[in-house]
């Protein structure tokens, strides 16, 4: 049976698309690598999730290779199995919008022209996106209630403009502490605001309401509470939907792909074909699928005679920090407050999304705020140095992890800024490691502009006086160019321009007629945010644009 | 069901409790089970008092035999765990001719300290640390934890839905 569309990956690129197409009666597969799990497969099993890594693939069977560019200009290469370093997420029907923490943000309208509105950066290769923050505003909308967002449009500096007042979903309940937190902010004049979440506060959309577990990343949503792509569009679609089937090759004639071969878990071959393909396989796995599609049409890979794919990989730059907050320093009615389990924090400031630097305007970020994550096996290893860094045992340990887990609490921050792209970060095919499959493993060749860290240690600036105010202690920054593995985009960006760019406007192929890459691949820079709703809000745009093909 | 799983690979594992051969200047000095040298440690680590769950309550070196079998964990870490009781032992008898478990509390305590200064020393610690505290504060369905005491000592409230079953 020939499909109309075949989807490769269920994240939160290729599922609105299955959503919106099979919901108007086209036939549409899609193709998972992972196993397909449901609300009654989760559980909040510390041991299997955190320490175990149940959700990702083992990486003596699939690894990354990355090849790490040093301060002094050489190569380190690292073999993930080797080192225990995985760029893996969610390897199951949803992705890894399954395990995200649902922190949802809009980009900004600035964060579409980048190089108009803060120039050239040197050393990197800034553009403005072929699209603007006003074609996508309709999508970001629509996510907002067929997803479901919850929050509270709170008027601040850098509040993008919004089609419609306030969020469909009103703010999930948070813990008293925020008060305290949002009285600092106003005393050092800081815009605090709401973090709006992709989390329903009470049953709706046929998922049911959050269980106030504090347990949202790494976690699979139980209630259905969380936006995931399976919960919130697969499971409500008649896309056919095949699990545990790795695609190892795309075929395609000059034109057009005219087949998907996948590998299902006994390792027999199966082939798919559609009219259109629609490849969202997470960042670095799409890019590494066209670079291993070779054909004599596409000696270099599919849609890559420009030699354009996988090109100017980003993460998202920026870190983390920490203050804990004593119960010395409060009432007895502050700490219970402070104690309650479950509750949210939900508080982000974007003051400085953009700021300057003497006479030059600087692209900041956005710094959210929560409570740390209620793993008590993560909370109580922390306990095991001391100040100095030496490990402590015996009693000392015990009255130590004590008393800071029982009265105590930790009030995280995470930075989110722009990693530049640049042409030392990318993906290409690793010659000698392959994986379970005997497929090439893709390579991440890894470089942090030094621009990254800089803003980055500018937004944690803030972000430290306020747990200085609000007399949190044992306050700790961390920023770093380490690329974090959960927020990674580019490799096929979209442009007007097909010798810099592998995607056009509509993220179609330059090269090919009906190859269509909707994960975060197409983002030719990153904006300031997590990325999981400007992913969802374009793939329900280019949803639009499928439509119309094959209307037409 | 899962119980019982859990004690046939309790059973099955032989990684710990095969018998390891410490030598003293070249010579066999005797022999010693890694699990017996592993239980001493967590009694070290974590000692048993009013303040805090009893070892066992933690049940840390059952945890530790059934979750060595794991897929997740890798030869290098299970081998790193064994040769860790190897040289621990070798430390022991270098300094006071004895086997580790055969040392008074404080001498054991010197030898821990000696060897957390150490690259190797530290990581070992921290790798039977960690187990331990998985034992102590995982969900009860993987053998420690018992009656959820981890849990209760640190007034922690469990995410729910709870596991059906262990992850082995």
């Amino acid at each position: 049976m020939k499909y109309d569309i075949c989807i490769i990956g269920s994240g939160a690129g290729g599922s609105p698309i299955a959503y919106e197409l099979s919901n108007i009666g086209y036939r549409v597969v899609v193709l998972e690598k992972g196993p397909y799990l449901k609300e009654e497969d989760f559980s909040k099993d510390e041991v299997a999730i955190s320490r175990r890594d149940l959700y990702a693939p083992l990486l003596k069977d699939e690894q990354h290779v990355i090849n790490q560019y040093e301060e002094d200009g050489t190569v380190t290469r690292y073999e993930g199995s080797e080192y225990s370093w995985s760029f893996w997420n969610g390897s199951m029907v949803g992705g890894s919008s399954n395990l995200m923490s649902g922190y949802f943000h809009r980009l900004k309208p600035n964060d579409f022209r980048l190089k108009s509105k803060y120039g050239e950066i040197s050393g990197a290769n800034i553009v403005d996106w072929p699209i603007s923050y006003e074609d996508l505003e309709p999508y970001y909308t629509k996510v907002e209630s067929i997803i479901g967002v919850s929050g509270d449009a709170k008027k601040h500096k850098f509040l993008e403009p919004r089609s419609t007042k306030n969020f469909p979903y009103q703010m999930l309940e948070v813990n008293d502490a925020t008060k305290w937190f949002d009285s600092t902010c106003k005393e050092l004049g800081y815009e605090s605001f709401p973090t709006p979440r992709a989390i329903l506060p009470y049953a709706s959309l046929n998922r049911d309401g959050c269980a106030y577990s504090n347990f949202c990343g790494s976690y699979a949503c139980a209630t259905g509470a969380k936006g995931s792509a399976r919960a919130a569009l697969l499971q409500k679609c008649n896309a056919k939907i095949i699990s545990d089937a790795f695609v190892y090759k795309l075929d395609s004639d000059e034109k057009r792909v005219t087949q998907a071969y996948y590998y299902d878990k006994d390792m027999k071959s199966h082939i798919v074909e559609a009219k259109i393909f629609v490849l969202a396989a997470q960042a670095i796995e799409s890019s590494r699928l066209l670079l291993n599609s070779k054909n004599n049409y596409f000696p270099n890979g599919l849609a890559n005679n420009n030699n354009q794919v996988g090109k100017n990989l980003i993460f998202s730059a920026g870190g983390n920090g920490e203050g804990r907050i004593r119960f010395e320093n409060l009432t007895k009615e502050q700490q219970e407050a402070l104690m309650q389990p479950g509750l949210f924090f939900n508080r982000s400031l974007q003051d400085e999304y953009e700021y300057k630097d003497g006479d030059r305007k600087i692209k900041g970020g956005t710094v959210d705020f929560l409570f740390e994550h209620a793993n008590i096996i993560n909370r109580a290893k922390k306990e095991i140095y001391d100040d100095n860094g030496s490990l402590i045992w015996g009693e000392n340990l015990q009255k130590k992890m004590f008393k800071n887990i029982t009265t105590s609490r930790v009030l995280k921050f995470e930075i989110f800024n722009d990693w530049l792209p640049t042409d030392y970060c990318n993906v290409i095919i690793d010659d000698k490691v392959k994986d379970k499959y005997g497929v090439n493993v893709g390579a991440i060749n890894l470089y942090s502009h030094p621009q990254d860290v800089k803003v980055g240690e500018y937004l944690a600036l803030r972000a430290k006086k306020i747990l200085q105010h609000m007399g949190a202690e044992d306050i700790y920054v961390n920023i770093s160019s380490a690329p974090p593995p959960n927020l990674v985009a580019g490799g096929c960006r979209f442009g007007d321009d097909p010798k810099i760019s592998v995607l056009d406007a509509n993220c179609k192929a330059h090269e090919l007629d009906n190859l269509y890459v909707t994960d975060a691949s197409f983002m030719p820079t990153g904006g300031s945010v997590p990325y999981t709703w400007s992913i969802y809000a374009n793939s329900f745009r280019v949803s639009d644009v499928i439509k119309n093909i094959l209307k037409s | 069901m899962t119980v019982i799983k859990s004690r046939r690979i309790f059973l099955k594992n032989s990684f710990l409790s095969s018998v390891l051969l410490i030598t003293y200047s070249g010579e066999l000095f005797g022999a010693i089970t890694p699990i017996n040298t592993i239980a001493q440690v967590h009694k070290d680590l974590f000692p048993d008092n009013k303040m805090a769950p009893n070892q066992n309550d933690i049940n840390a070196s059952y945890y530790l035999n059934s979750i060595l079998n794991h897929s997740r964990i890798t030869n290098d870490r299970k081998r790193f765990i064994r040769n860790g009781v190897k040289w621990l032992n070798e430390e022991s008898t270098l300094k006071y001719r004895k086997m580790y478990t055969k040392l008074s509390s404080t001498q054991r305590q010197t030898i821990l300290r000696d060897i957390s200064k150490t690259n190797w020393g530290e990581s070992w610690l921290d790798i039977i640390m960690t187990y331990l505290l998985e034992a102590m504060l995982g969900d009860p369905i993987y053998g420690g934890n018992r009656a959820e005491s981890g849990w209760k000592w640190l007034k922690h409230t469990s995410g729910f839905p709870r596991p059906k079953k262990a992850f082995l």
